[in-house]
């Protein structure tokens, strides 16, 4: 709550009262200083601290910075470098320092900011940033356009408003610096706030007039390329002229070289379906008219062909049963001739065989009963042969049965000396081993074997004491 | 059918895929005059949407906050020495 003068000549400060008086009235200054660094920078882990000076009146200008805020830039600061910071400035309440507290860092001279933006443009390449894959599509017909711009920038907005003809276009603006390290916040913010809040926009358009490559800057900041890159809402870039290229062209999805040709871009198609539709309107209807026209004529061929072609049709049948019928019959008759002179051939040879067979069959016949009469009698003869001999048998049997009785007689008389039992009788012995073999020899006979002696009446069982051989 | 919210792409779009109907060769009459009638009613609709219509703009009024930056990053000031 700053104090108005009267207040502050009266008022006694304590001192801490003092300096929030002070940064009261300085925070709110947020200014843009150029300078070059100083040396004694000194850098921690989270910030870096150095001097800005002026090189003519050895001026200097303390500046604190957070890393980050470095890190933004790609590139690290040196003794030397020209920069410009945007910030603010404070006093340190706890030491009463003064410093300037950056929020952002802009380099100087066009030799390292082209070594930025190559830097930059490699490193979102390598990430994809500007893949065609990513690239959304712009709707053919474009109604609903976020227009991002400055109402005060050198005709930018007013080259791509009056190049955008009424076609019903709903253009909702967004007014932004373009220019400057505030830009870049500026932009981010809108592209933000159309995501956020106007979804339903077909297209936006991010659009800058001419200028020096220097003063393009905010356009080949990361922070701007990040935004286009993650907006769900198309976005087409028309910076600077036709040779200007910069990092938020290569991410946008559609790149128009000027404000006026991104006009042109979402004008294109309604002007082409304007003249496109007065053509289809006078076309259809000779369209039409040609398929009426082809059926009819195709209707009339059809009849006329029709007819033809069933007088036609029908000749040709007839013609073709003709021939077949007269085909079908030659081919009956000369069939039937074959198979008729067919079985009278067979006939023919059947007769023949059959004749041949009764002849055969009878001469058989013949020398069949021959061959019977000559068996029967054969019978007969040998029947009155056997009665015969039966006859003779029965009348010698008695002379037989004595002639046998007489030779057994003989037979007997000659066998009895020969007989073991008259050798017994006669006062020899037979000898037999324990397995009732008769002995001949004394080869197998050992001493203490058990021998048995048979005599004429009774046998005795004897032990042998030596063999003498 | 109800009458659908007439969209121009759409239209437009359904009338020349029409007009590369038509250039077929064989079309059956039937269904070319059921198309011939749809792409005329769509022409017509495409004609009115065409007509020049006055653009219409209209500035976003921003409530334009002053938020700082390095709010979340807070260092004892015994750590900073100036």
């Amino acid at each position: 709550m700053p104090l108005i003068k009267e207040d502050v000549n009266q008022k006694i400060f304590k001192v801490s009262e003092f300096l929030d008086f002070l940064n009261s009235l300085l925070v709110p200054q947020k200014v843009i200083v150029q300078g070059e660094i100083g040396a004694k920078m000194a850098q921690y882990p989270k910030f870096t601290i150095f001097n800005l000076l002026d090189k003519d009146n050895e001026a200097i200008l303390p500046c604190f910075i957070w890393r980050s805020k470095i890190e933004e830039l790609n590139i690290d600061l040196e003794e030397g470098m020209e920069i410009q910071v945007l910030g603010y400035p404070e006093i340190r309440k706890p030491k009463g320092e003064f410093r300037f507290q950056v929020e952002r860092v802009g380099l100087v001279g066009e030799g390292i900011l082209k070594k930025q933006f190559e830097m930059l443009k490699k490193k979102l390449d390598r990430e994809g940033l500007f893949a065609l894959e990513f690239k959304k599509p712009i709707p053919q017909f474009c109604q609903r356009i976020g227009l991002i711009t400055s109402k005060y920038g050198r005709g930018a907005k007013k080259d791509f408003e009056t190049h955008l003809e009424s076609y019903g276009f709903e253009i909702y603006f967004y007014d932004v610096r373009v220019e400057g390290l505030s830009a870049i916040e500026d932009v981010c913010r809108a592209i933000k706030w159309f995501n956020e809040n106007l979804l339903t926009c077909d297209v936006l358009v991010l659009t800058r007039g001419g200028g020096s490559w220097e003063s393009l800057r905010p356009f080949n900041s990361e922070e701007i390329a990040r935004a286009i890159f993650a907006s769900k809402i198309p976005i087409i870039t028309g910076i600077g002229h036709e040779d200007d290229e910069t990092i938020a062209d290569l991410v946008a999805d559609v790149r128009a070289s000027t404000p006026t040709h991104a006009a042109k871009i979402l004008t294109e198609n309604w002007k082409l379906a304007s003249i496109n539709i007065y053509e289809f309107e006078r076309n259809f209807p000779s369209l039409m008219n040609r398929i009426f026209k082809n059926t009819e004529s195709a209707i009339i061929f059809f009849e006329d062909n029709l007819n033809k072609k069933i007088k036609d049709e029908i000749f040709s049948m007839r013609t073709k049963f003709e021939e077949f019928t007269k085909s079908l019959m030659f081919h009956f008759r000369k069939e039937i001739a074959s198979k008729r002179e067919r079985l009278d051939n067979l006939l023919e040879r059947l007769n023949l065989y059959f004749r041949n067979y009764f002849e055969d069959f009878r001469a058989l016949e013949k020398e069949f009963i021959r061959n019977l009469l000559w068996i029967q009698r054969l019978i007969s003869d040998k029947k009155v042969e056997t009665t015969q001999f039966l006859n003779k048998l029965i009348k010698n049997q008695d002379l037989w049965l004595a002639r046998v009785d007489r030779l057994l007689k003989q037979q007997r008389e000659k066998l009895i000396p020969s007989s073991p039992i008259l050798k017994l009788k006669q006062g020899y012995t037979i000898t037999f081993n324990e397995f009732n073999q008769i002995i001949r020899n004394l080869f197998k006979l050992k001493p203490n074997q058990m021998i048995k002696t048979k005599f004429y009446k009774g046998q005795i069982l004897s032990e042998i004491r030596k063999v003498e051989k | 059918m109800p009458e659908e919210k007439f969209n121009f792409t759409k239209a437009y779009q359904e009338v020349e895929e029409i007009n590369d109907w038509f250039q077929k060769e064989d079309i059956d009459l039937d269904e070319a005059l059921e198309k011939f009638q749809r792409g005329m009613d769509l022409i017509k609709k495409c004609k009115e949407r065409l007509k020049d219509v006055q653009n219409r703009f209209e500035e976003i009024k921003k409530k334009y906050s002053i938020e700082k930056e390095n709010q979340g990053e807070e260092v004892d000031p015994k750590d900073i020495p100036f």
